[in-house]
């Protein structure tokens, strides 16, 4: 009894198809990319210019850096709402400090400080107070602009020009902003974290089940509290740029700010009920979300079009996002080799 | 037998709320034994295994290793002490593939970085080892059948090398050859030196590979026998507490 038949070990570490590894709901997204390009590259005949294209890439980019972020938090199964709202507040922070006269080294490692903190505060209160995130991010969200506009007495206050802070936001290298480059960084930054290391592991499973992750003997907590603190930290960065570049810090700027964000992320295919993070996906959604309002603007149409054509692609693309999945099995078993 | 004692338990409790799960549990497991954990639903074993893994704490009782008291305070304390669990639900991530799941906690590096090649053929040879059959270590977990994801839980608590390995309900979802491949392997590792504790409602199971049974009935142990003692009538008995155990006269 004891000697059994013993089938053959046919347990194999063998990669699977490109098709089958890769996000079929952000390849639907790519192909959307491309047809949006070609249609604005032919409706408007200087959208396909290099000045656009790098214009382009100057107006998705304080966008795609907190998208970075806000894939970690997704994934997770979590959401961030208060972004918008602690961009104004550094935005406002770094404003207020240069007219202080500080140093503006200094006043770059407050701002990335005070969107750390905000983004520990999220965390802490939801990770491990167990407060859900949805709810504390809503708070913040009115608690972080409330003290921006306080401060200012809703003023806009302006930053000197020749000031370094402000010089990074019109610096060029080869052709694109220093802003363009930034969200390269955050990219490929985010790309590994999410792909290469145990965090990003950590991350997808705990959106799968955060329980079983805890069981094998990770801090979920922490790595929860961490995601939060990196959508802080990225809002941080995107403050500091959003004074740089408009030359002024406002506690009404990011008005809505975190809803183009998560859209870029869901358009981008991460899983809105977390579990599957793509940070290539992430790029494509905020391509997509800054396309559109460009090419519209390129076509010269009524600007108060564009937010109404805006919603319905987000609308549309996150339909074929929660639909990618089933469409994809669709075509999956309409394409299997026997 | 208390003086080779790997594992003692003493008046553990429990309460969720107002919910006293456990209400003072006893328990030995000697190296190389295998126990089986019976009770009805509801009678506390899960939890009180959860406990032994650090997966929840319990409110007082003593846990003694080795002669250690011990305490822990989360599920990686109880790994430390090398004690290993298949949980009931099996404890595994639905997005993840497999090798990421064998190694859920551990993933060996590079640097920084996790070192997949290594990780997925360390996990191609474990499963292999184990007769575990899934075709590949890239294939997500949530693609998997019941019986297989149920092998790969198995396969994870049995890498670790544990001293200690908790089975609950391990061959719930297994066809009859895989139930008879995790017997064998029970048998195994108790026969080197590794404590068992199996948790099973197929009672023709216990029968086959355990030294000794413990009863749980209403949040605490109330029978203990070796299996030498009993026979099927008389632990249906003792489970469905239907008469006193000894003198039972009818059996459900």
């Amino acid at each position: 009894m004891s000697v059994e038949a013993v089938p053959a070990p046919t347990v194999l570490a063998e990669t699977p198809g490109w098709w089958e590894r890769s996000n079929k709901a952000t390849l639907a997204m790519a192909g959307v990319t491309v047809v949006l390009f070609l249609c604005f590259g032919i409706a408007a005949p200087n959208f396909l210019t290099f000045g656009n294209i790098s214009n382009l890439a100057t107006q998705v980019a304080i966008t795609l850096i907190v998208a970075v972020a806000m894939t970690f938090v997704i994934t997770t199964g979590q959401i961030d709402l208060s972004v918008g709202s602690t961009v104004a507040f550094v935005a406002t922070l770094t404003a207020e400090m240069l007219r202080a006269g500080w140093d503006s080294s200094l006043v770059i490692i407050a701002a990335l400080l005070a969107g750390l903190l905000w983004g520990a505060v999220n965390g802490w209160l939801s990770a491990y107070q167990k407060i859900p995130p949805f709810i504390v991010t809503l708070a913040t969200m009115s608690v972080i602009r409330g003290l921006a506009q306080l401060w200012t007495k809703g003023f806009s206050v302006p930053i000197d020009r020749r000031l370094y802070v402000a010089r990074i936001g019109a610096a060029k290298f080869l052709g694109f902003s220093a802003l363009a480059w930034i969200a390269l960084a955050a990219v490929v930054l985010g790309a590994v974290m999410l792909s290469t290391m145990r965090f990003g592991n950590y991350v997808n499973g705990i959106g799968s089940q955060e329980e079983s992750v805890r069981r094998a003997g990770v801090n979920t907590d922490r790595i929860k509290m961490i995601t939060l603190m990196l959508a802080g930290l990225a809002a941080g960065v995107a403050g500091l740029l959003t004074a740089a570049r408009l030359g002024s810090g406002s506690a009404n700027s990011g008005q809505g700010f975190e809803l183009t964000v998560i859209a870029a992320v869901v358009l981008g295919g991460t899983n809105l009920f977390g579990g599957r993070g793509t940070m290539v996906g992430t790029i494509i959604g905020a391509v997509i979300t800054g396309v559109i309002a460009n090419g519209l603007t390129l076509l010269g149409v009524s600007p108060f079009l564009t937010p109404i054509v805006t919603g319905l692609v987000l609308l549309a693309a996150i339909w074929i996002n929660l639909r990618g999945r089933t469409i994809a099995d669709l075509f999956a078993h309409l394409t299997r080799r026997p | 037998m208390s003086d080779t004692s790997l594992v003692t338990l003493r008046g553990i409790t429990k309460s969720f709320g107002p919910v006293q799960s456990l209400r003072g549990v006893d328990l030995t497991l000697a190296p190389g034994e295998v126990l089986g954990l019976v009770g009805d639903n509801g009678a506390g074993k899960s939890t009180l295994m959860k406990v032994l893994a650090g997966a929840i704490q319990h409110d007082s009782g003593q846990i003694t290793v080795d002669g250690r008291d011990v305490r822990f305070a989360s599920p990686a304390d109880a790994r430390r002490e090398r004690i290993g669990i298949v949980y009931q639900d099996l404890a595994l991530c639905d997005t993840l593939d497999v090798a990421s799941n064998l190694f859920l906690g551990r993933e060996p590096r590079k640097g920084p970085f996790i070192d997949r090649r290594a990780m997925h053929a360390k996990a191609a040879e474990t499963l292999s080892e184990l007769h575990v059959r899934v075709k590949s270590t890239y294939q997500e977990i949530g693609r998997l059948s019941g019986g297989q994801r149920q092998a790969v839980a198995i396969a994870r608590a049995v890498s670790f090398q544990p001293r200690v390995l908790i089975l609950d309900e391990p061959t719930a979802a297994l066809a009859v050859a895989e139930v008879r491949q995790v017997l064998k392997m029970i048998r195994d590792v108790a026969s080197q030196g590794v404590g068992v504790i199996l948790i099973t409602h197929r009672l023709q199971d216990l029968f086959e590979v355990c030294d000794r049974i413990t009863v749980m009935h209403e949040g605490r142990s109330v029978e203990d026998e070796p299996i030498s003692a009993l026979d099927i009538e008389r632990l249906v008995a003792m489970i469905t507490r239907s008469g006193n155990g000894s003198d039972t006269k009818e059996v459900a």
